[in-house]
Order: structure tokens, then C-alpha cells, then sequence
């Protein structure tokens, strides 16, 4: 079963992309701080991340930092609302696989989580 | 055993809705509203309180990026609204936006019971694996928006807007009474969301159109400012060209606004400034009469009276460009009309002949009298009154002739003076 790390301040965000994904046989946790975040990616080894670019407490490009530190192997894909499309550069440039920008198609997104880990199976 | 009322998630005893009520109040709301936004939200909280649902949201389409976004969702287990959009080919889009005809019936509305119906009935996609395909993606997308009816809005034949409804806390069915409620408020609603989108838009543009009319516009008087400006001149070349000439150009003006004035005439907007202008420019025409014809100190043959009353139609077309300036080529037409008709160039009489072309009339010959006579001054503006009056009736319009001799007589007499 697949693992993915859902991250962002919002509950109800968090809440139903937990739901969408565990209807899709993910295994699906949820952080709302980048702390929260840093420490599932730790306990919980997800493959795939969905970061929230811009949170309350902690930047998403410092999270984004220290998870593919820790394993560079983890799928990353940024979620940014349009005000905060000028960090995708700065995302990318630190790793990121990928970013999707808000309001988003769950069916885009569904998609692209699943090209993330068919490329990890690629790759071994 | 004991029976518990019912209890929404307010805990209130759940009232039957009193839909007509309820249908009345909004319709009342969204007459006075003029931003349908107040109304969308108004109808989420109203469904969601009233009925007790798990949520309700409304999804709306941007006008200029063809997808749905989540404009407002209410409830316990709302839609995040920031996050989903829904592009043009997503299922439940899709189902509204189909033609199919075995399954027209339900665009009207789709239950998450009715498309398990649907797929459980194989005629309805029977040879036809699209129609199924989209039952199934409409189903699985109905249910990650916790949807358990999607009710359509549409203005004309577009799909302005979707009603998403989540099941009721209490698990109960939707009555049908509810549901013609629901297609009731979403109609209404997507008619105030296209109405005030046009509305802005109308708005936008007419403020466009207004400011390119305005230029435009000013643009337009400017370019006949000067252009009167250019007659002004041409007609006081004409003035001084005349050896006639006696005194300045707006001597005549000066008198015939008296004489109106006289009259009482309503010079009120801009009539006065068209009777000034009729005043000014009715011999602009004389620009194009040959110097030895103008300036011929004898008596006009007949040949040349021909070429020399060609100076109205001259004068008319000169004019003519000018589009503000109708009622003085009018009177510039006029001005050589007699009142009894023997004038020209058209023979008109009496009232026919505008009232500022009669006034024309008595001050020009006035002018023309006293200007012949110059070196006789004196006499000769009691000549001229007398010939006016001796005139009147004939060639001139009589009330005219009194106006002007009364008001002569009453401030004329600075004229010497100039």
C-alpha cells in the first residue's frame, strides 16, 4: 500500500484529500504544521508528500529542505495557492518533483501522485 | 417505548419545512439582492441548517476559465473551497453538459440511488459503453464529494452553477417536495448569477462606451469650435470685403438679438446662440462671389444678380458639414425669403420661413441700407426705418419690423456712436 504524507493548516484540506486517497487504497496521513510534518515524515516514510508551499508556522520550502535531506528518494509535490507561484522556482530548485497549484482536479492530482510511484518502482 | 424527537445538528426538534415560505422569503432576498453572492450563501446555510444535511455546496462556473469552482460550502462535513476546481470534462460536469437522450430525464437532477438504478438497469447503456463508463466516474465522483444529489443550474443552455447536496444527518431520503424546492432556488439563482455577471459586465462596457463616446464627442465639438471659428472669420472677410460695409459684423448680430428679445422670443439652451450664428454667418457665402461682382460700385446687371443670390447656396454649403449647425444653414437658406413669397431661393412666406431667417432679413437690409448711404449718416437711418416699414407685410415680416423699430429706438441709438 501506498503511503502519502498529506501536509497543510487547513483540517478540511487535510480531512478530504485523507478520504479521497484512502478510497484509492492509500494509506494516508495528515500533518498541519511543518513540525507535525517533519516528524511523520519520519515515523510514517511516506513515498509521496503533498506540501502545502505556505503554512502558518514553518515555510513549505524549509520542509521541503529537510524531508529530501533526510531521504531524497520521497516523491514531493507542492501545492501552492496562485499568490505563491513565485516560490515554485525556489521548490524546484530544492528538489521538488512537482508542483500543482490550487483550486486543483482531484483527478490531476490522483494522476500524478500515481506517476510519482510508478517512478519509484522504476527506480529502484 | 419511548419516542425521541428527532434532533438537527443544532439541536432543535426538526420542523417540517414550510417550503413555499421559505421559496417566498428568498425570492423576496433576491430581489434586493444586487450581488448574487449574498444569495448563493444564503441558500447553503438555509439547506444545510433547515434540512439538517451533512453539507451543501455550490459550485459555480468562471465565466472566463470553463471550470467550477466551489463557491460556497456549508456544513459539518463541507468541501474544502479553496482547494477543488472542476474542469469541463469531470464527471459530474460531464453528466450535466450530455446529450444523451435516454438519460435526458435525469439532467434535471442526479441521486447517488438513482445512478445505482441507472447502472443496475443494462438497457440504459445498452451498445453504448461511453454512457456507462460515465455512470461509473459520475458515481465515484459523487461520492468523494460526499454528494448524495447534484441538482443543475442553468441560464439558457449553459450549466451556470450545480446545487451539491450531502445526505441528511438524519439518513432520511430526499421527498420529492424537496427536491422541486432545490431546482426551484437553483434556477432562480443561476438567473441572478448570469443576470448580475452581465450586469457588471454591461456595466464595464457601457462605462467604455461612454468614455470613447465623450471622446469622441469632444473631439467632435472641438473640430466644430473651430471650424465655426474659421466661418466667423470667413464671414467677417466677407463683411469687411463689401464696400457696403458699415460698421462691424456684430453690430448686426447685436441688433438682431435685440429685436428677438423684443419680440420675447424664447432664446432659452441654445436658440440664441443660433440666431447669433444665423446673425453672423448668413452672407458667409459671399466668399465665393467674384470681386468685381461684390465689390461693383454700380447697379447689378441681371446676369450678375444671378451669380451674386448664388451666395445662399454657397453659404448653405459651407455650412453644411457642420451637424450642429442645422437650424443656421436653415436660416442662411432663408435669409433672402420675402415674406409674401417673392423672395428666394425657394419662395417661401410667412411662417415657413424660419422666425430667426425674418429677423435676418429686416437686419441685414437695415444694415444694407445704411451701409450704402454711409456718407449721409443721419438721414439715412431714417431712411432705413422708413423703408422697413414701407416694407413690412411685403418683404418683411411685419411684427419683425416693429420689434426692430421699437428696440432700435430704444437702444439703437448707441450704434452711432460705434
Amino acid at each position: 500500500m501506498t503511503r502519502l504524507l498529506v501536509v497543510d493548516d487547513e483540517p478540511e484540506i487535510c480531512e478530504f484529500l485523507k478520504t479521497f486517497f484512502e478510497d484509492r487504497d492509500f494509506q494516508v496521513e495528515t500533518a498541519g504544521s511543518g513540525e507535525a510534518a517533519l516528524k511523520s515524515a519520519e515515523t510514517f516514510c511516506p513515498q509521496v508528500i503533498l506540501l502545502d508551499i505556505k503554512m502558518g508556522d514553518v515555510d513549505g520550502l524549509e520542509v521541503l529542505k529537510k524531508v529530501k535531506q533526510a531521504n531524497p528518494k520521497v516523491k514531493v509535490i507542492m501545492v501552492t495557492a496562485l499568490e505563491t507561484t513565485d516560490k515554485i522556482e525556489a521548490a524546484m530548485r530544492l528538489g521538488a518533483d512537482n508542483y500543482i497549484t490550487k483550486p486543483l482536479s482531484l483527478e490531476y492530482l490522483e494522476n500524478d501522485v500515481r506517476e510519482k510511484i510508478s517512478s519509484l518502482a522504476a527506480k529502484p | 417505548m419511548k419516542v425521541i424527537p428527532r434532533r438537527n445538528r443544532f439541536g432543535r426538534k426538526a420542523q417540517p419545512v414550510d417550503y413555499h415560505e421559505a421559496l417566498r422569503e428568498i425570492a423576496k432576498s433576491m430581489v434586493r439582492l444586487k450581488r448574487p453572492e449574498r444569495l448563493l450563501k444564503m441558500i447553503t446555510r438555509f439547506i444545510t441548517r433547515e434540512l439538517g444535511l451533512t453539507h451543501a455546496a455550490i459550485l459555480v462556473l468562471e465565466p472566463e476559465k470553463s471550470r467550477y469552482t466551489i463557491f460556497d460550502s456549508k456544513g459539518v462535513k463541507k468541501l474544502p473551497r479553496s482547494l477543488i476546481r472542476l474542469d469541463l470534462d469531470h464527471p459530474i460536469i460531464r453528466w450535466f453538459r450530455m446529450t444523451d437522450k435516454e438519460t435526458e430525464a435525469d439532467r434535471a437532477y442526479i441521486s447517488k440511488n438513482r445512478i445505482q438504478a441507472l447502472l443496475r438497469n443494462p438497457q440504459i447503456y445498452k451498445n453504448r459503453p461511453e454512457v456507462h463508463e460515465s455512470l461509473v466516474r459520475l458515481q465515484r465522483a459523487m461520492g468523494d464529494y460526499r454528494v448524495d444529489i447534484a441538482i443543475p443550474g442553468h441560464f439558457k443552455e449553459a450549466l451556470v452553477g450545480i446545487l451539491l447536496l450531502g445526505e441528511k444527518l438524519s439518513r432520511r431520503l430526499f421527498t420529492q417536495t424537496e427536491i422541486s424546492f432545490f431546482q426551484t432556488l437553483v434556477h432562480d439563482a443561476a438567473i441572478a448569477v448570469k443576470t448580475s455577471e452581465y450586469h457588471e459586465r454591461l456595466i464595464e462596457r457601457n462605462l467604455e462606451l461612454e468614455e470613447r463616446l465623450k471622446e469622441i464627442e469632444r473631439l467632435r465639438k472641438k473640430e466644430q469650435e473651430t471650424y465655426y471659428e474659421i466661418m466667423k472669420s470667413l464671414a467677417q472677410e466677407v463683411h469687411a470685403k463689401d464696400p457696403y460695409t458699415f460698421g462691424h459684423i456684430h453690430q448686426v448680430e447685436r441688433l438682431g438679438v435685440m429685436t428677438a428679445e423684443e419680440m420675447g422670443l424664447d432664446l432659452s439652451g441654445r436658440k440664441k446662440a443660433v440666431l447669433s450664428a444665423g446673425l453672423l454667418l448668413h452672407d458667409v457665402g459671399k466668399i465665393g462671389i467674384p470681386d468685381n461682382i461684390l465689390k461693383k460700385p454700380s447697379a447689378l446687371d441681371t446676369e450678375e444678380w444671378k451669380v451674386m443670390r448664388t451666395h445662399v447656396e454657397k453659404g448653405v454649403k459651407i455650412l453644411e458639414p457642420l451637424t450642429d449647425f442645422k437650424e443656421v444653414t436653415e436660416i442662411v437658406r432663408c435669409h433672402h425669403e420675402c415674406y409674401d413669397g417673392s423672395g428666394y431661393p425657394r419662395g417661401l412666406r410667412g411662417d415657413q420661413i424660419p422666425i430667426e431667417a425674418r429677423i435676418v432679413s429686416v437686419v441685414d437690409a437695415f444694415h444694407a441700407i445704411v451701409s450704402t448711404r454711409c456718407y449721409r449718416e443721419g438721414r439715412s437711418i431714417e431712411t432705413a426705418l422708413q423703408e422697413l416699414q414701407r416694407n413690412a407685410g411685403t418683404q418683411f415680416d411685419p411684427q419683425v419690423v416693429g420689434a426692430f423699430l421699437r428696440a432700435f429706438k430704444k437702444n439703437g441709438r448707441s450704434r452711432k456712436a460705434a
